[in-house]
C-alpha cells in the first residue's frame, strides 16, 4: 500500500512541475492564440541563468532565482517584440514554425555554452535526508519545488482574476476588438503575456533543476511534454493546466510504477501522455475546462 | 494559345485541355529536357567520391519525403509534425521484411522496385489511420495529434525486439542486371535509382493538381465549408491527402533504407520531422518546385555548416561546442528568417525569375 502512496506523491510532485512549465504556454496561447514550441528552450535557459548567477557569481539561491525569473521576463518579451509581432494575422502554420525555428536557434545558443552537453546539479541548500510519513517519502527539495509551485500559481490566479493587467489579458483572449475599443493596448498585452510566460518558464526551469539535476535534454524535453498537458486542460485554462498537469503526473507515475517490466513493458511513463492525448483528441477536444470552439468537418 | 510557341506573354486558354498540358511553352519543355539531361549526366563525367554521392542521395529522398510533405501540409492546409514518423514506417516496412527472411533473401534484393512500392502502400495505410483525427480536429490540435503519432512511433520502435529496439536493422545489397551492385557503385547506382523515383513521382504530383482529386486538396484547404457545398466531402479528403502524405513518405523511407543499407531509428525523430517541415517551408509550401529547393538548400547549408564551424572550430577554446551548436543555430535561423521575410519560399523567387524572363526585354 505504500508503494502507491508513493506513486501518489511523486505523480503530485511531478504533475505540479508540469503543470507550472504548462502555465507558460496556456498564459501565450490564451492572449495571443500562438503554440510556443520554444516553451522547453525557455525553461532550460532560465534554469541555466539561475545556475551561472549561483555557482558562478555566487550570489545567494533565492536572489538567482528572481534574478533568472527578471531576466527571461524581458527574454521572452524580446523575443514576441522581435518575431512574433510581425506574424499577427499570419496562418498558423508559420506561427508554429517561428517558434520551432526560435526554439532551435536557442538550442544552438545553449550548445554554445557548455551546458548543453554537460550535466550540472544545484548545490543543495535543504537537508539531505527525505520526510517520511509511514512508509511514504518525500525529499526536501521535492516538498519545497511543489509548496514554491503551489505558490506561484496561486499568484499568477491572482494576477489574472484581480490585477488590472491580468483583467485586460483576459479582456484580450475573450474579443480582441471589444478590448481595443476600450483602450487596451493589444500588442503590448501579447507582450505582457510572453513576459509572464518567460517568468513562469524560469521558475520551472530552477525547480525541474532542483528535482532531476540541470541537463539540457531533459529541461527542453518538457517543452513538448507539456502539449498533451495544456490539451487535457482545456488549451486556455489555467485551472485545466494545475489539474491536468497533476492527473498527467499522477497517470505517468502510475503507468511507470504498475506497467513497466510487468508486461513487458517498458518506458510507458513516456509515452502514456501521447496516447492519452490522442485519446482526448478523439472525444474531448477542447479539454477538460477549454472552451468549446472545435467544429466538427 | 498563342502562335509562338517558344514564348508566352500570358495564358490563352480555349479549353480545358490545353490548361492541362504539362508544357506550357516550348521553352519550359526544352528547359526541362535540358535540365533532366543535366541530371542524368553529370555523375558519368564528374564523379564525385562516395561521401558526397551520400549527401546527394540523401537530398533527394528528402525531395521525395517533403513532396508528400507539401500535399498535405502545403495543398490540403492540414499541419503534420509526424512526417519523419512516415517515412519511419515505409524504412521499418523493408526492415520488418529483412528481419522475418534474413537481410539477403530474394524478395529484398530482387524485387526492390516492389519493396519501395510495397512501402509506399504501408505508409499510405498508416497516413489514412493517422489521418483520422483529421475528421475531428483542425489546426494546432491536428498538429498536436500528428506530434502524439510521431512520439508513439518512436516508443514502439525503441520498445519492440522485433524492430531491434531502434538499432540498425541490416539490408542487403541489391542486384541489378548487371548483377550484385558492389561497393564502389552503391551511392552511384542509387543516384540513378532515386532520381527516377523522384522523376516519376514528380510527374505523378503535377498531373494530380490537375485533376479531380489534386484540386479537392486546393478546395478543402480554402474552404471546407465551400468545397462541402461543391460536392466535395471534406472529411475523405483530409484523410486521403493524409494517405498521400503516407505513400511518398513511405517510398522515402524505402530508399533511405536501401541507401544506408540499414534502418536505425534515430532517421526518423522528432527532429527530423522538423526538419522537412523546414524544407517544405524554405522551399515554398504549397509548390512543386519549392520541394526540390527547400531540401537542395537545407540540406546543402548544413553541410556548409558542418565545413565552417570545422574551419572556425580550431581557434576556439575548447570548451565551445561550435560544432553541435552551429547546426541547430543556423537551421532555427534560417526558418525564422524565411517565415519573416520570404514566407513564400525559394519557390517564390523561381516564379520572379520566370515572369521576368517571360516580358525580358521589356518590361511593365
Amino acid at each position: 500500500m505504500s508503494y502507491f502512496f508513493q506513486i501518489v506523491v511523486s505523480g503530485i510532485v511531478v504533475g505540479s512541475i508540469y503543470a507550472l512549465a504548462a502555465l507558460g504556454l496556456v498564459l501565450v496561447y490564451k492572449s495571443s492564440r500562438v503554440a510556443n514550441f520554444a516553451h522547453g528552450q525557455i525553461i532550460a535557459a532560465g534554469a541555466f541563468i539561475t545556475y551561472f548567477l549561483t555557482v558562478t557569481l555566487a550570489i545567494p539561491i533565492f536572489f538567482s532565482f528572481l534574478a533568472s525569473m527578471i531576466i527571461t521576463f524581458f527574454l521572452a518579451m524580446s523575443v514576441e517584440r522581435i518575431f512574433l509581432r510581425r506574424l499577427i494575422g499570419e496562418p498558423i502554420i508559420s506561427v508554429i514554425m517561428v517558434t520551432i525555428g526560435l526554439g532551435s536557434i536557442l538550442d544552438g545558443l545553449i550548445y554554445l555554452t557548455p551546458f548543453g552537453s554537460e550535466n550540472f546539479s544545484f548545490p543543495t541548500f535543504l537537508p539531505h535526508e527525505p520526510l517520511s510519513f509511514g512508509g511514504v517519502s518525500i525529499s526536501w527539495t521535492q516538498l519545497v519545488g511543489v509548496i514554491i509551485t503551489f505558490i506561484l500559481i496561486g499568484g499568477f490566479s491572482w494576477f489574472f482574476k484581480k490585477s488590472t493587467v491580468g483583467i485586460s489579458m483576459r479582456a484580450v483572449s475573450d474579443d480582441q476588438f471589444a478590448s481595443m475599443s476600450v483602450g487596451i493596448s493589444v500588442p503590448k498585452v501579447f507582450g505582457l503575456a510572453w513576459a509572464t510566460a518567460g517568468l513562469s518558464a524560469a521558475a520551472a526551469g530552477c525547480i525541474i533543476g532542483n528535482i532531476t539535476g540541470l541537463n539540457f535534454d531533459t529541461l527542453h524535453s518538457f517543452g513538448i511534454v507539456v502539449f498533451p498537458v495544456i490539451i487535457l486542460g482545456g488549451l486556455d485554462s489555467i485551472l485545466g493546466a494545475v489539474v491536468a498537469g497533476i492527473i498527467m503526473g499522477l497517470i505517468q507515475q502510475f503507468a511507470s510504477g504498475y506497467l513497466d517490466g510487468n508486461f513487458g513493458l517498458f518506458g510507458t511513463g513516456d509515452v502514456m501522455p501521447y496516447i492519452i492525448l490522442l485519446i482526448i483528441l478523439l472525444f474531448k477536444p477542447h479539454g477538460l475546462f477549454g472552451i468549446h470552439e472545435i467544429e466538427r468537418v | 494559345m498563342s502562335a509562338n510557341t517558344w514564348l508566352a506573354t500570358g495564358n490563352f486558354y480555349t479549353t480545358y485541355k490545353q490548361e492541362q498540358k504539362t508544357f506550357f511553352t516550348s521553352l519550359d519543355r526544352s528547359v526541362f529536357t535540358f535540365f533532366l539531361i543535366i541530371l542524368f549526366a553529370w555523375p558519368l563525367f564528374f564523379p564525385l567520391s562516395n561521401k558526397f554521392m551520400l549527401v546527394i542521395d540523401n537530398t533527394l529522398i528528402a525531395v521525395v519525403a517533403v513532396m508528400g510533405l507539401n500535399l498535405v501540409t502545403g495543398f490540403a492546409g492540414l499541419i503534420s509534425i509526424g512526417h519523419a514518423a512516415f517515412v519511419g514506417i515505409g524504412a521499418y516496412t523493408v526492415a520488418s521484411f529483412c528481419r522475418t527472411m534474413g537481410d539477403t533473401h530474394i524478395i529484398i534484393t530482387h524485387f526492390w522496385p516492389l519493396m519501395i512500392i510495397l512501402s509506399g502502400l504501408v505508409g499510405a495505410g498508416f497516413g489514412a489511420i493517422v489521418g483520422l483525427p483529421a475528421l475531428r480536429l483542425k489546426h494546432l490540435y491536428l498538429a498536436i495529434a500528428t506530434l502524439s503519432f510521431q512520439m508513439i512511433f518512436q516508443w514502439v520502435i525503441n520498445f519492440m525486439t522485433f524492430f531491434n529496439q531502434g538499432q540498425t536493422i541490416s539490408v542487403g545489397r541489391v542486384f541489378w542486371f548487371t548483377g550484385k551492385v558492389g561497393r564502389k557503385d552503391h551511392y552511384f547506382f542509387w543516384y540513378y535509382a532515386i532520381l527516377v523515383v523522384v522523376i516519376l513521382l514528380g510527374f505523378g504530383f503535377r498531373n494530380l493538381l490537375k485533376t479531380r482529386y489534386g484540386r479537392c486538396l486546393i478546395a478543402v484547404r480554402d474552404n471546407d465549408r465551400a468545397a462541402d457545398a461543391m460536392g466535395i466531402n471534406p472529411g475523405l479528403t483530409k484523410v486521403y491527402a493524409f494517405a498521400l502524405a503516407g505513400f511518398f513518405a513511405g517510398v522515402a523511407g524505402a530508399l533511405h533504407a536501401y541507401v544506408y543499407r540499414g534502418v536505425g531509428f534515430e532517421s526518423f525523430t522528432l527532429h527530423e520531422s522538423i526538419g522537412y517541415l523546414a524544407m517544405a517551408i524554405v522551399g515554398g509550401l504549397g509548390t512543386l518546385n519549392g520541394s526540390f529547393w527547400g531540401p537542395v538548400f537545407i540540406k546543402f547549408l548544413d553541410l556548409q555548416m558542418e565545413h565552417l564551424s570545422e574551419a572556425i572550430g580550431q581557434y576556439l577554446p575548447s570548451g565551445m561546442n561550435l560544432t553541435t551548436a552551429m547546426k541547430p543555430f543556423t537551421f532555427g535561423l534560417v526558418i525564422v528568417l524565411f517565415l519573416m521575410y520570404e514566407s513564400r519560399g525559394i519557390a517564390n523567387w523561381w516564379r520572379i525569375t520566370k515572369s521576368y524572363t517571360k516580358l525580358w526585354p521589356f518590361r511593365y
